[in-house]
């Protein structure tokens, strides 16, 4: 374990710094329209608020102070109050956070589940129909533009089949095709992924052993791609929550779900800033800590990291 | 008595009738009776304010007007009937005196007396209140409650539309003890009115909750819960009535209405909206206040063909600022003109210099108003103007309108609130009122003379003349009177009322109940 | 390890290495590359003949004929092949010129990515250790949230032209280019390099030029591909939104968004300019991947 600390100090290090810099790049994209008071405050605001915000963001000292400032403000957890909702900005956004988690999990879950299994069966039927029409299906998924999937999947099976609602959150129909969309780039890499695993582990010497003994294949193998594929599966999963973060925002627009994606690009319709940069921010936190816990599972399974 | 073959037909075909019956009336009748006892229905956009004297948007007054009432109400038969005020009766010239009603509470419990209506018909126009209905009941001299059952109003002049003007947008009726204890802001979060429906909770962009009013004055109406959820995009809102999530919904798009009539569960129902759908214009910016760039915008529109296929006929071309069915409507007036050679020519006399003209619209708040936008800016294209469409958020539109900083022009769907020129004409351009981005010395004084004049034959020339001075200078852009539709469940019985109030109460609002 | 390999997702197909590569991929034919090339260079051409391969003006209306589906003969007499959408437009032209919006957005945001990233990673290789750890800092700061928020940030404040969209697409893929150029620059660098320069006799300025130079370039050929592909599909997606090229221009990315009230009833309006987008999108990440096998193995994970 001696290498362990200091690999999660280094990560731990790299979060903050992250993080920091997230924060810099929103103080600096809210101050490139000149000033943001007009950005976080209604037109109609009585100049009692408007000097109210102008003392609160330092706005009469000199830049570099009134980054400190924001700095200490984001600490406490306070961007701003929404124009559009009246209540502070951290207020709105958490109450649109649990949909968003329920759908990049679902997302998540899903592609898994799916993908495996299907990763599993085209490496053993390799070269068959089945194999080919899989990887077809996961490049589609892999290169395809989020939203237009979206929009066929509505076409297709909402308006056309008539097997799912087109829009909104309700019950666990509603979750099934945003969930498809959101996880489609996952699926795709995480079937690819485990289909180059399993050939792998079919090449090996134990699948010959086990054959001789006679065992099911599909345990044999199950097990060691598991062991093989583990750390470069927790490795997706990490780079995968960015890649959901970010497909959350354009799924949720097309699908009409009330999750954070969806708020950050109406607040930005609604000229609601205050609001996309606590989205912004939030977004960047979660990626981080779950980076950070991706980091920490690769390290426990990965032996050479643990030793320095 | 032998049966003949006649008879047996004749008896055969009564069995036969009597056993396509039920099959008629149990298959689409199911369809057609419903046991629900919350009406479920969807708009185009949030409400933005509660509180009555703070917006006209048609998004809010849906609501607001069956959270409150007025002292008087217009049925969607066009007449006016008693509602907090049992009578009234005009005293002379200038003193209207009115017979409030007895017994009535706000969803607070508090009594309702003279002191409310007092209170809020001051705060309409009170400078410092700020409210957006602060032209409609300028009229006024004086109001005071003799006694709690009594409100006696004077007029500075004559104004013979008085109990009109209450009807409507300003007329709601706010509870004076509440408002002032808690502030316009907690008011606004927390509304309480005397109306058929109490607000119970709002959920910003996803749902405000009404719960009925059970001592509702005019009778507990036919539902215990009203849920109002704001779906911008067309087609999920569509969606959301044809699969039956809604029983109702607003702002239907004529394109979308074959759907909604095929579908064996929904019917279509509209009115001629009582007001017109206008590009109204922000004149202070040039090269809008040159009233030659304007005609010139005006000639460019061919709006029978905006009405012919985006609306598919469903409406009329206007022909001046005042609309069908209103007082003084000018029927002789020809239909707006579409001559766009005629739009170059005034632009070169204007000296137009190729300055930007934009175009704000919002999507789906006016209906078809991003896609008439387009189509409109293409014209305007074709005769030579350098337009800018730019689509703005709903709450974006709401923001811009109540400081007047629009960029060019924007949509507006003026409403006759009181079937009469002055109640939207004179109501929203005249000064001080919310689209006074213009003013011309003549055409205040008619407005004023006209508001005050009890001579119809005065009147209606005057609002003639303003007429005349409106079609030079195009304050408004008049683009169609259209038929505004509804897309309803068919188990509910309701009337649309061609002021978009979406009225709810007794007389016009039942579900079908087998 | 999680942060340090590259993300440029959604056509990216960079998986992680570990696991050796299933022989039928080493050796893609060279013909599917040629073949992949050559859409591109279809599509150029399509893009610079819009205003004579499309049969009719992509912005003109026609009231009348609006909602259209495809037809040889339509209400103004004309063919339709892709029908016309809300405002009587010819589907068709429209996705003809907006190939224009996507490739010229999609090569111009690769190019200033490219320039950027390889300037950072230039930059970072010859520091001293201070710009390096900067220049990394920010390219693990980058994946630290999703990108998109961040361009609609932007663009919600500056407004959306030109420029600024290229800018914004540029900078969502830097990170790439810098990476290889800074691990070329270090290899450069290290001594064993040097020191067998030297006893193999040969001078530096040589083997940079023969040996380490088409090897960078190659690897930025196919990198350069692949975020050929990502730029275009983001340009769809930001105009999708309504913060990238603002109507009536056509776009692929805008098209889809306009058909989006019409899915049930003209669904040709979405679909046209989004398959063309789905394949162009496809082809082009899948030329990258080709080409990757072909010149760079190593750039399969690090």
């Amino acid at each position: 374990m001696r290498g362990f600390v200091p690999f999660l100090g280094q990560r731990l290090v790299r979060a903050l710094i992250a993080l920091w810099i997230v924060s810099t790049v929103v103080f600096v994209v809210m101050r490139l329209s000149g000033d943001p008071v007009p950005l976080l405050l209604p037109p109609d605001a009585p100049t009692s608020e408007i000097l109210r915000v102008r003392r609160e963001l330092g706005l009469d000292k000199p830049l570099p102070a009134q980054y400190v400032i924001f700095l200490g403000n984001l600490a406490r957890g306070d961007f701003g109050r929404s124009i559009h909702f009246r209540e502070p900005a951290l207020d709105v956004v958490r109450g649109y956070l649990a949909a968003t988690l329920e759908l990049g999990l679902t997302a998540f879950v899903l592609a898994t589940v799916i993908a495996v299994p299907i990763g599993l069966f085209s490496a053993m039927r390799r070269n068959t129909l089945v194999d080919h029409v899989a990887m077809g299906l996961a490049l589609i998924g892999q290169s395809a533009p989020t939203f237009f999937l979206g929009i066929l999947f509505i076409l297709l099976l909402s308006l056309k089949a008539d097997l799912f609602p087109t829009s909104g959150r309700g019950d666990w129909r509603n979750l099934v095709l945003p969930a498809l969309t959101l996880g489609a780039f996952t699926m795709a890499s995480i079937a690819r992924l485990t289909r180059s695993a399993v050939l792998e582990v079919l090449r090996a010497d134990y699948i010959r052993t086990a054959r001789a003994k006679g065992v099911a294949e599909v345990w044999v193998v199950a097990k060691h791609t598991l062991k093989n594929a583990a750390i470069p599966i927790v490795t997706i999963t990490g780079l995968q929550f960015g890649t959901l973060l970010g497909g959350a925002v354009v799924t949720e627009t097309v699908f009409s779900w009330p999750g954070i994606g969806r708020l950050a690009v109406q607040s930005i319709y609604n000229r609601d800033y205050a609001v996309v940069q606590c989205t912004v921010f939030l977004a960047a936190l979660m990626f981080v800590v779950i980076n950070f816990f991706v980091d920490l599972v690769y390290g426990v399974l990965d032996p050479r990291i643990r030793a320095g | 008595m032998e049966l003949t073959r006649r008879d047996l037909l004749k008896g055969a075909a009564a069995l036969g009738a009597a056993a396509a019956v039920p099959l008629t009336a149990g298959g689409p009748a199911l369809a057609q009776t419903t046991q629900k006892k919350e009406l479920v229905t969807a708009q185009s956009g949030d409400v933005s304010k509660f509180d009555p004297h703070f917006s006209t948007s048609s998004n809010d007054v849906r609501v607001s007007f069956n959270i409150f009432d007025n002292l008087v109400s217009r049925h969607p038969d066009g007449k006016l009937y008693p509602s907090l005020a049992t009578e009234w009766k005009l005293e002379g010239q200038t003193t209207w005196r009115f017979k409030l009603r007895q017994g009535v509470k706000f969803h607070n419990g508090d009594p309702f007396t003279s002191a409310d209506a007092k209170y809020s018909i001051e705060r309409t126009y009170d400078p410092a209140a700020k409210t957006m209905v602060a032209t409609v009941l300028a009229t006024i001299e004086r109001v005071e409650a003799p006694d709690p059952a009594t409100l006696v109003i004077t007029t500075k002049k004559p104004d013979p539309l008085l109990a009109a003007r209450l009807a409507f947008y300003g007329g709601q009726i706010i509870p004076k003890k509440y408002v002032e204890s808690v502030g316009n802001d907690a008011f606004n979060a927390k509304p309480v009115g005397t109306g058929p429906v109490r607000f119970t909770s709002w959920v910003k962009d996803d749902r405000a909750v009404l719960d009925a009013n059970p001592d509702y004055w005019g009778g507990k109406i036919d539902m215990d819960r009203w849920v109002m959820r704001p779906i911008p995009e067309t087609a999920p809102r569509i969606a959301a009535l044809l699969k039956g999530e809604v029983d109702a919904i607003t702002q239907l798009p004529p394109d979308q209405e074959d759907r909604v009539a095929a579908n064996a569960s929904t019917r279509v129902a509209g009115a001629l909206y009582a007001g017109l759908y206008v590009l109204a214009v922000n004149s202070k910016r040039p090269p809008l206040d040159n009233p030659l760039v304007k005609q010139a915008l005006s000639l460019a529109i061919d709006r029978e063909a905006i009405v012919k296929e985006l609306w598919r006929g469903r409406g009329i071309v206007p022909g001046g600022p005042i609309a069908k069915g209103d007082n003084h409507f000018d029927a002789s007036l020809p239909p707006l003109a579409y001559n766009p050679a005629e739009a170059k020519e005034r632009l070169k006399k204007a000296g137009y210099k190729g300055e930007e003209v934009f175009i704000e619209t919002t999507v789906a708040y006016v209906a078809q108003d991003k896609a008439m936008s387009e189509a409109i800016a293409a014209m305007w294209k074709d005769v030579g103007v350098n337009v800018k469409v730019e689509v703005i958020e709903y709450s974006v539109r709401a923001q811009k309108n109540r400081e007047k900083s629009f960029k060019g022009v924007f949509w507006s769907d003026p409403t006759s609130t009181l079937s009469d020129p002055d109640g939207m004409m004179w109501r929203l351009l005249g000064p001080g009122g919310p689209q006074d981005y213009w003013r011309e010395a003549k055409f205040d004084e008619l407005g004023n003379a006209a508001r005050f004049s009890v001579d119809e034959k005065f009147r209606g020339q005057a609002y003639k003349d303003m007429t005349k001075i409106f079609l030079e200078h195009f304050p408004w852009l008049p683009v169609i009177q259209p038929y505004e539709d509804y897309g309803i469940q068919k188990y509910i019985d309701f009337t649309p009322n061609p002021n978009q109030q979406f009225e709810i109460r007794r007389f016009n609002f039942k579900f079908r109940r087998a | 390890m999680a942060s340090s390999i590259p993300a440029s997702a959604p056509a990216d197909a960079v998986l992680p290495a570990p696991v050796a590569r299933p022989t039928a991929r080493r050796h893609r034919t060279p013909g599917l590359v040629l073949l992949g090339v050559g859409f591109v260079a279809l599509l150029l051409v399509v893009a610079a003949a819009a205003p004579v391969i499309a049969p009719q003006d992509p912005i003109r209306q026609s009231l009348r004929g609006r909602l259209s589906p495809p037809t040889w003969n339509g209400s103004d007499g004309k063919a339709h092949l892709l029908g016309t959408d809300h405002l009587g437009r010819d589907v068709l032209s429209r996705v003809i010129w907006g190939s224009r919006v996507s490739l010229v957005i999609g090569f111009a945001a690769v190019l200033v990515g490219g320039l950027l990233g390889s300037a950072a990673g230039l930059a970072a290789g010859f520091s001293r250790g201070r710009m390096d750890a900067i220049v990394m800092t920010l390219a693990d700061a980058q994946l630290a949230f999703p990108f998109i928020l961040l361009a609609i940030g932007i663009i919600a404040v500056l407004g959306p032209s030109f420029p600024t969209l290229v800018v914004v697409i540029g900078l969502s893929g830097w990170v790439s280019y810098a990476r290889i150029l800074r691990s070329q620059v270090l290899v450069l660098r290290s001594r064993e390099f040097v020191e067998s320069i030297h006893a193999l006799g040969g001078s530096l300025a040589r083997v940079v030029l023969r040996h380490v130079l088409p090897n960078v370039l190659s690897s930025i050929v196919v990198i350069a591909t692949l975020e050929l592909a990502r730029a275009i599909v983001l340009e769809a997606t930001l105009s999708f939104l309504g913060l990238g090229i603002q109507p009536p221009t056509p776009s692929w990315g805008g098209m889809v968004q306009e058909g989006r009230e019409y899915l049930d009833s003209a669904w040709w309006i979405s679909t046209c300019p989004g398959i063309v987008l789905m394949v162009t999108s496809i082809v082009v990440s899948r030329t990258g991947d080709w080409l990757r096998d072909v010149l760079d193995p190593t750039l399969r994970g690090e």
